[in-house]
């Protein structure tokens, strides 16, 4: 058994069973990280140490006869803006290279409950305010599919560890994609939730509005018992869902036999790369072999989502900012204090139309495209996977716009606040990933990871490796 | 290319209502690449309207949700 090819949940389940040790997963983890890291940069802190006690533990609780909770002895690391109380959380900043939580995350906690081996920190866009994985303190992460490429970002470290097999699961936040877009990048799975699903708690903020919490893992069957085990309402944040959180896991068929799937014609295929496209028709193919209906629709509204998504998330990022903005604009990298420099100019009357149109053009979509359809299918990625220098800012700014485009299909779904899914669904003629996109109605997760579930069972690019 | 009229004014506007200094010159470009933003803006005038009712983004997330069986 090849243990860090295994998904999460089957090295839960192998846990469990006693096929092998949280210490053999871990150790495994640990030298795949030194034998691999020095190219792909995702670890900003290893707690080796404590993880081989927690995992010394699980062992232990296992031998004794203990029953184990549903993620015991699995190695994870999350993106460096998850509070641990007492840990530095650097946020992927020069300006945060010192702060000190006094609290702990919520969903850490969970995940501690549920018995992950927490492994330590990863890289991430600073302050989770790129689409690339730049990141000019720490260093760029490079994708384990070319390391020349972007990671796709914020969550760069999370989408490329994943992917690199240096562990099984990691949290990313999601503003404008910063989880679908590294899954994507990066040929992993990545679960942005519904807006107030997973509390927030402990999260390092950049758009209240628009922030998310989610996993990216190996297969959908992953983000389904992560989902579970996170989920669900927190008095620390009372922005959380009250509603119920359902077994995701449970409530996985393998079957999408009459699911109907739209495919909004506007916006999210606009200049889309040839390559990009066909993949894109291959998988509507394999959803149309399995039992689903798909078709084309038409949803206007789509240019005012577009145009007060980008209004929302940049008033917010910045609002957060200004001290530092005034104090110390030197201590961000250049691509980021240009970015948070704009948000300034965004007249606020227009921040407050974007939001007060958010619920109403929320009931137009799901009218158009979800009324007499279950979910909503489009590309991750408007184009092949960008690389690291035709997207840096910082070396010329005239990338800008490349840049900024990156983000261009995730970012409507945060502002529209669905639960949306990216997996990958193909391979670029360079054989980098090419990644699927699945939106459902509001708390329809079990939905949106039921067809993702099915179609990996379909097909094999969630087992794709890197050749590192 | 010429920089577009708007990022001069911007700039003043942004240092007097936050005291911000612009940080570099790809900040520049950045607020020339709102052009394409307020053009976007522009043609909604007209199709947006305030609602008269109050209303909620949390209120229209449960109002969308799929009806239970």
């Amino acid at each position: 058994m090849n243990l860090t090819s295994l998904s999460m949940t089957e090295a839960a389940d192998a846990v469990a069973r006693g096929e092998t040790t949280s210490a053999a997963l871990l150790e495994a983890c640990l030298a795949r990280i030194g034998a691999h890291d020095g190219q792909v940069n995702t670890v900003i802190r290893l707690d080796a140490d404590a993880a081989r006690l927690s995992a010394h533990g699980v062992d232990r609780a296992r031998t004794d006869g203990h029953a184990l909770p549903p993620l015991a002895g699995v190695p994870m690391m999350h993106k460096d803006m998850y509070y641990r109380e007492g840990r530095v959380s650097t946020c992927g900043s020069h300006i945060r290279r010192n702060f000190v939580p006094t609290k702990t995350a919520t969903v850490l906690k969970r995940l501690d409950a549920a018995g992950a081996v927490d492994m330590g920190t990863l890289n991430m866009a600073e302050f989770a305010q790129n689409p690339t994985g730049h990141n000019r303190h720490f260093g760029d992460c490079h994708n384990p599919f070319g390391l020349e490429y972007c990671t796709g970002g914020s969550s760069s470290g999370s989408g490329a560890g994943v992917a690199a097999r240096f562990f099984f699961a990691a949290l990313g936040s999601d503003t404008g994609g910063s989880i679908r877009l590294p899954a994507s990048l990066c040929g992993v799975t990545g679960l942005k939730a519904t807006q107030t699903r997973v509390p927030r708690t402990g999260v390092m903020p950049l758009s209240f509005s628009a922030d998310n919490v989610g996993p990216l893992v190996r297969t959908a069957r992953d983000a389904a018992r992560f989902l579970t085990i996170t989920a669900g309402q927190c008095p620390g944040d009372p922005t959380s869902a009250p509603e119920p959180v359902p077994d995701y896991e449970a409530a996985l068929t393998g079957h999408v036999k009459g699911l109907r799937i739209a495919v909004v014609e506007d916006w999210f295929f606009d200049g889309i790369d040839a390559e990009v496209a066909r993949a894109f028709d291959a998988a509507m193919d394999v959803l149309r072999a399995l039992g689903a209906t798909v078709t084309r629709v038409a949803v206007p509204e789509m240019a005012a989502v577009a145009t007060y998504t980008a209004l929302v998330s940049r008033s917010e990022g910045s609002a957060i900012h200004a001290n530092w903005m005034r104090e110390c604009p030197a201590d961000y990298a250049m691509h980021l204090s240009a970015r948070i420099y704009g948000g300034y100019a965004m007249p606020a009357t227009l921040y407050l139309e974007a939001l007060s149109r958010r619920g109403p053009l929320l009931r137009a979509f799901c009218e158009r495209a979800l009324g007499a359809y279950d979910l909503v299918a489009t590309p991750t990625l408007r184009t092949r996977v960008p690389t690291l220098a035709e997207t840096d800012i910082d070396a010329n700014p005239e990338n800008w716009t490349r840049f900024m485009a990156v983000s261009a299909n995730t970012r409507p779904f945060n502002y529209l606040g669905l639960p949306t899914i990216s997996i990958p669904c193909g391979a670029d003629s360079g054989g980098l990933p090419i990644g699927l996109q699945l939106a459902g109605r509001p708390f329809a997760e079990a939905r949106v990871l039921n067809a993702a579930d099915a179609f990996q069972q379909a097909t094999d690019w969630h087992r794709r490796e890197p050749a590192l | 290319m010429s920089e577009p009229r708007l990022v001069i004014p911007a700039m003043e506007a942004i240092r007097l209502w936050q005291g911000v200094a612009v940080p570099n010159s790809a900040a520049r470009i950045g607020l020339a690449e709102l052009e394409g933003l307020i053009a976007a803006l522009e043609k909604l005038r007209g199709s947006m309207v305030f609602e008269d009712e109050p209303s909620s983004f949390e209120a229209a997330l449960r109002d969308c949700m799929e009806q239970r069986p």
